[in-house]
């Protein structure tokens, strides 16, 4: 039984990569989109086996296949390591895509690149699964920047277009900001220990802060934290499966799926725990006042995927990788199905994306609306749905902990903001008087969309129960608390729905609301985009002329250097000049002058 | 200084000074450089005589022949200039103006 583990995993990400390579035997074997969705629904049932193969035997196992030899004492081989975060990462995220690819087939059927699309989002998905199963830093290196690329190549699919250029440029820069604090940690964890490989670099002595603060950096560029956060919401150019698949399930949980597998080396380390979760804490209440305001909806759902990621970021700063690894597992589900609903509102609308210009489409649009609303109230942490199951676990175990309490004041507050706008995204879909401008003729007949949404939604519903059920926590959960700490998710949810019922009756009436400074500082996303991208440029560009012109050019070689020599031998000169007349009265003077100092001297 | 160096040393410096400040006639130059010399003559003739050191007794002799020499030129000089420019002043020599 234990050797097909190993033998499943492989032969999954070899059936993943076949359509890439078979290019490469003849040309006529050419990937269709169907083709490469197929083979991502193949590559799903094959790794269902090692993961019940895991829950049954609870088997893990690292393979070593080769070996990069470049350096004499260090090894880096190609090992992968199929524990419990990889095992169960693999058939989520193979699910997810396998819908999302599905998805994918109807929402760029009018594309004319649509095979090199497909084969972007497998190479993406190789990437990511790479950067999963990956045993040593050199490997999950080679996958964090495979996944940093693809997002790049696809959110400025579109390239004609600059908003999506910019945005782009923009990921790729915040994230290689991220990556210089991932091969800082590289480089410290080479020349200290010796070894890239993951299960070697754990001790019960503290780290020193170093390395974890390389960690922690990279993992604020990748999962878009607060500070290298204005690349997510920019991503949203992309075509709705990238942001499905790439800005809300799989990439951006790589920056924590780092943190977690590097866990123990933070485990000691009170201080970056507490970085982490206060950064977290900071995050997801700043993408969640961000999204309050926003208009369209991929934003809304991309600041919503933010501020999940900060409550990520604030469960490993709580000790509890796998409680953040049980949230992204449960996050994948209906943050993707958000997306791929939003993908069939917007091309059924004809690419209208502003919720205010959309309205009852309840009526219109049943099955995705419904998906639509199974999604936002697993999102809010519904009971029993699949976001209850981590959303609620650590909301108590943020109660129950000895930390900053205003870490826990803002992931509250967070939540709270959740729960409103997304009852907020909801209302102003589906329900009211339609707002739509041209009544297209929307229609759920195609299969194509249906599945994959019902799918997930069914992911949405069923993936907390099943993976609570089967997985082994490895801390004891709090189990006794208070009666108002135990509903304390609940509460704060309830009253965010309220809020959002009354500012909902406010925005339905023909009222202008006046401009106020908080409702500003949330539009404008917290005036960081325009202070970092503008002012901190700027400044960085204008000291750099008045040092290359003014203190360089200037001071060194016009006032005191070359030419300033020169300057002051010109004073001289032109001293002089004028006692160099040329007349013999000049000369008899000095022969006078020389007689009287000889007198003078001889005496 | 003794009375004797004094005027030997007052004749010479009073005559480099009128060298030097007189500067209308060129005449008035050579009169001084001839003092000069005269002074420098009775110098070098004493000196042996006080040094009792007769070896440089032919000093002033030397100096007597060249300073004969260069008053010659001078003179010649100022016949010259006198032919070409009508006087002797020394503002008409305007090559080295004055």
């Amino acid at each position: 039984m234990e050797p097909m583990l190993n033998t499943l995993t492989l032969i999954t990400l070899l059936t993943l990569t076949t359509p890439l390579l078979l290019p490469l035997l003849s040309e006529k074997l050419k990937p269709t989109p169907n083709m490469i969705m197929h083979t991502t629904k193949t590559a799903f049932m094959v790794s269902l086996l090692p993961m019940m193969m895991f829950m049954y035997l609870n088997t893990e196992c690292i393979t070593t296949h080769w070996e990069w030899k470049i350096m004499m004492n260090f090894k880096i081989p190609l090992s992968f390591k199929m524990d419990q975060y990889s095992m169960m990462f693999f058939p989520i995220a193979l699910f997810v895509t396998w819908s999302i690819l599905q998805f994918a087939t109807w929402y760029m059927a009018s594309e004319p690149y649509i095979d090199k699309f497909f084969s972007y989002l497998l190479m993406f998905l190789i990437a990511m699964l790479m950067l999963t199963i990956a045993n040593n830093m050199f490997l999950l290196f080679i996958g964090w920047e495979g996944v940093g690329i693809m997002s790049f190549l696809l959110i400025g699919w579109w390239q004609g277009r600059a908003e999506a250029n910019t945005a782009a440029l923009q990921a790729v820069l915040y994230n290689r900001i991220g990556d210089i604090g991932l091969i800082l940690s590289m480089m410290w964890l080479a020349s200290t220990t010796n070894t890239w490989e993951i299960q070697q670099n754990f001790s019960q002595t503290p780290t020193p802060i170093l390395p974890l603060l390389g960690l922690i950096l990279a993992a604020t560029g990748k999962s878009a934290q607060f500070g290298l956060h204005p690349w997510l919401p920019a991503a949203m150019e992309g075509p709705t499966p990238v942001s499905a698949l790439l800005h809300s399930s799989t990439m951006v949980v790589a920056g924590i799926f780092l943190l977690i597998r590097t866990h123990p080396l933070f485990t000691n380390n009170q201080a970056a725990l507490t970085l982490c979760l206060c950064l977290g804490a900071l995050s997801t209440l700043f993408a969640a006042t961000c999204a309050l305001t926003q208009n369209d909806i991929k934003k809304i759902i991309a600041f919503s995927t933010s501020s999940q990621l900060g409550l990520m970021m604030v469960t490993i700063g709580l000790n509890l990788p796998q409680l953040a690894f049980l949230h992204i597992s449960t996050h994948a589900f209906f943050k993707a199905m958000l997306f791929l609903c939003s993908g069939s509102i917007i091309h059924n609308l004809n690419g209208e994306q502003d919720i205010r210009k959309m309205g009852g489409l309840q009526k219109l649009l049943p099955v995705t609306t419904s998906c639509l609303t199974i999604g936002n109230m697993a999102l809010m942490g519904t009971p029993f749905l699949a976001g209850f199951y981590s959303k609620d676990l650590i909301i108590e175990s943020l109660n129950t902990s000895h930390l900053n309490t205003w870490a826990l004041m803002l992931t509250l507050l967070a939540t709270t903001f959740t729960a409103t706008y997304t009852l907020r995204m909801t209302l102003m879909v589906q329900t009211g008087y339609t707002r739509t401008i041209v009544i297209t003729p929307m229609n759920e007949n195609n299969p194509t969309i249906i599945n994959p949404i019902t799918r997930l939604a069914l992911g949405s519903i069923l993936a907390g129960l099943l993976i609570t059920s089967y997985i082994i926590p490895t801390k004891t959960p709090p189990m006794t608390m208070p009666t108002i700490t135990k509903t304390a998710a609940l509460t704060i949810t309830a009253l965010g729905i309220i809020l959002a019922l009354e500012l909902m009756n406010l925005t339905q009436t023909l009222t202008q609301p006046k401009q106020n400074a908080y409702q500003n500082f949330s539009s404008s996303l917290g005036y960081f985009n325009p202070l970092t991208h503008r002012l901190t440029t700027e400044k960085l560009l204008n000291s750099g002329q008045k040092i290359a012109t003014q203190l360089i050019d200037l001071s060194w070689y016009k006032k005191t250097g070359p030419e300033g020599l020169a300057n002051l031998q010109l004073m001289m000169t032109k001293t002089y000049t004028n006692a160099h007349t040329g007349l013999i009265k000049a000369y008899l003077e000095s022969f006078a002058l020389s007689i009287l100092i000889l007198l003078f001297y001889l005496n | 200084m003794s009375p004797l160096h004094l005027s030997f040393y007052s004749a010479f410096t009073l005559s480099s000074l009128g060298l030097a400040f007189h500067r209308t006639h060129l005449v008035s130059a050579l009169l001084c450089l001839e003092s000069m010399m005269l002074s420098m003559y009775i110098t070098l003739s004493i000196w042996p005589v006080e040094n009792q050191a007769a070896s440089s007794a032919l000093m002033p002799m030397l100096m007597l022949t060249f300073s004969a020499c260069e008053a010659g030129t001078g003179l010649a000089m100022l016949v010259a200039t006198t032919r070409t420019h009508g006087s002797d002043q020394l503002h008409n020599l305007n090559l080295l103006q004055c």
